[in-house]
């Protein structure tokens, strides 16, 4: 499954070392893409500025509830959809079904972030 | 592992006679009412002025989960004690140029946008804590919406009680006949929570729903 630089818009297989170590440009966020899904994925960032780029970054950060960190870290493309900042398109039968939202990568393995994502909470 | 252990202490909790609290969440699509609602059942039973939220015409004006605990409906000898859980309006799309038509500056407006998103999330991962469900509708829109059928689905597929309430029966275009024709397996009360009508109505069914 190809992966997106949020900031550059360069698509990146899985697995590969970018993702680990971040993309060339400096970015460390990352859409997570369904390979029928490039082509939007592509359209998406391609008009977007630098600035809003950034703002994007930040704001989904928020919304996940991360912390900034070096890990790069990778958004689930198919559950929120940020087209611009302030733009939102939300998959909710992919968010009611407790689909993660968000992977942490880590020692080269995909972590599902259950603890600040979709964990069904304990009552 | 944590599941079955859980399970287990809620059986023990269970034979010990500790009651729980009842979860009662509101749920809906932005602007229908639900905070308007929950100010109604804290008015009529807490008997305070305090309200649970401030509710508003711009959507998405409660974008953080409230509670009220421990309010206690009496009537007709019956009792119903619970926590009250208003949550944020879910949507499909989140637009913050939605927001500038109420004259709101560009920078608050994608703050809202933000903010409103999160709520989404929180409102859904909250939704396995509650014990039974209000879901608020406008009774002008049209009820067969993706919002709707996603709320509703998501919450017969978790077994969690449902009672639907299609708010805003004081207006021309109310029509509560289409969303019981929309969900016919459903209980719907129309009430007007803002000027209080037909609430009574809503509170029996309450009781009748919540057990």
């Amino acid at each position: 499954m190809p992966h997106q630089c949020v900031r550059c818009g360069k698509l990146y297989p899985a697995g590969c070392k970018e993702l680990l170590e971040g993309c060339g440009c400096g970015g460390r966020f990352f859409f997570f893409v369904k390979e029928e899904a490039v082509d939007t994925a592509k359209e998406v960032t391609k008009n977007l500025s630098k600035k809003e780029k950034e703002q994007i970054e930040k704001d989904v950060l928020d919304i996940v509830g991360e912390e900034h960190s070096d890990k790069p870290i990778v958004l689930d493309f198919e559950s929120i959809r940020v087209n611009s900042p302030g733009k939102y398109d939300l998959d909710l039968v992919a968010m009611f079904k407790g689909k993660p939202l968000v992977y942490k990568l880590d020692d080269g393995k995909y972590v599902v972030d259950i603890v600040s994502t979709f964990e069904r909470r304990d009552s | 592992m944590l599941k079955k252990l859980k399970k287990f202490l809620m059986g023990i909790t269970k034979i010990f006679g500790k009651k729980k609290e009842i979860k009662l969440g509101l749920y809906g699509p932005p602007n229908a009412g639900k905070t308007s609602l929950a100010n109604r059942v804290c008015k009529d039973w807490l008997g305070e002025e305090i309200e649970m939220g401030s509710a508003s015409a711009i959507p998405h004006e409660t974008r953080e989960i409230q509670i009220r605990d421990q309010i206690k409906i009496k009537k007709k000898g019956k009792e119903l004690s619970f926590n009250l859980v208003d949550t944020p309006g879910i949507a499909t799309k989140i637009d913050y140029e939605d927001f500038l038509k109420f004259k709101m500056n560009k920078k608050d407006a994608k703050e809202r946008a933000k903010q409103a998103t999160k709520g989404v999330i929180d409102a859904i991962k909250w939704l396995d804590d509650m014990d039974a469900v209000v879901v608020v509708l406008d009774s002008t829109v049209n009820p067969y919406s993706q919002v709707n059928i996603t709320i509703i689905g998501n919450l017969a597929a978790r077994d969690i009680p449902v009672l639907i309430v299609g708010n805003k029966i004081d207006l021309k275009k109310s029509d509560i006949k289409k969303i019981e024709s929309a969900f016919p397996q459903y209980k719907v009360v129309g009430v007007s929570a803002t000027k209080g009508k037909n609430v009574d109505k809503f509170y029996d069914a309450l009781l009748k729903v919540v057990k």
